[in-house]
């Protein structure tokens, strides 16, 4: 049994420690955005995001004076 | 204007025009869909269409459930009410770029509800994750204030 890590990729499993991992942060007012990049040389095998939505959006409600 | 309306408005009490025939008193269920960076999704849309909607391996037309375990509720003079669960979709492929999710009402002939971007994105055999605001009167996903 081996404890090596591995990860799934668009080449099926790999050893992560084959791979050139990066991320990438994106501040915006309404959401935070992660993107985790795996390489293999100057190919990418795996891409995923995780986006944090900061703030829904809101309706406003108006009764008119009478 | 009662803030219990605002509420009363998100449990679908009142109906000052035509509306529909509920066979039962349970709240309605959602989904979730992807959409191209290319599409024109916005408050002008009324219902979930699969037309410009992501495609690509693992991903299944029409998205996701939402979980909904939160009644929407009020403070201050804000009713607000939000999804108790992430949006995810594990291992797919997305190749090409999509930047909002549509939220729609797929009991109520998948009428739309909202719509949230989050700038260009593609996924490549990974997972993509939309995390809920806090549900509260200032961040609360569907705000009515």
């Amino acid at each position: 049994m081996s404890d090596v890590p591995l990860i799934w990729t668009s080449h099926g499993n790999m050893l992560v420690s084959l791979l050139d991992y990066r991320t990438e942060w994106d501040f915006q007012p309404t959401y935070i955005k992660l993107t985790e990049s795996y390489f293999l040389g100057d190919e990418l095998v795996r891409q995923s995001a995780h986006v944090y939505d900061k703030q829904g959006i809101t309706a406003s409600g108006q009764a008119a004076q009478i | 204007m009662a803030t219990s309306f605002k509420t009363e408005l998100l449990n679908g009490i009142h109906a000052f025009g035509t509306t529909v025939v509920r066979g039962a008193t349970t709240k309605d269920s959602f989904k979730a869909a992807l959409y191209l960076a290319s599409a024109t999704v916005n408050a002008s849309t009324t219902a979930y269409s699969a037309t410009n909607e992501v495609t690509g391996t693992n991903y299944t037309a029409g998205g996701v459930a939402v979980t909904n375990a939160t009644v929407p509720t009020s403070s201050g003079t804000t009713s607000y009410w939000t999804p108790s669960a992430s949006f995810a979709w594990t291992t797919v492929t997305l190749a090409t770029a999509f930047d909002c999710v549509l939220l729609y009402n797929s009991t109520q002939a998948d009428k739309a509800v909202s719509v949230h971007t989050f700038g260009s994105t593609t996924i490549t055999a990974g997972n993509f994750t939309l995390t809920m605001p806090t549900n509260d009167s200032t961040t609360g996903l569907l705000r009515i204030a």
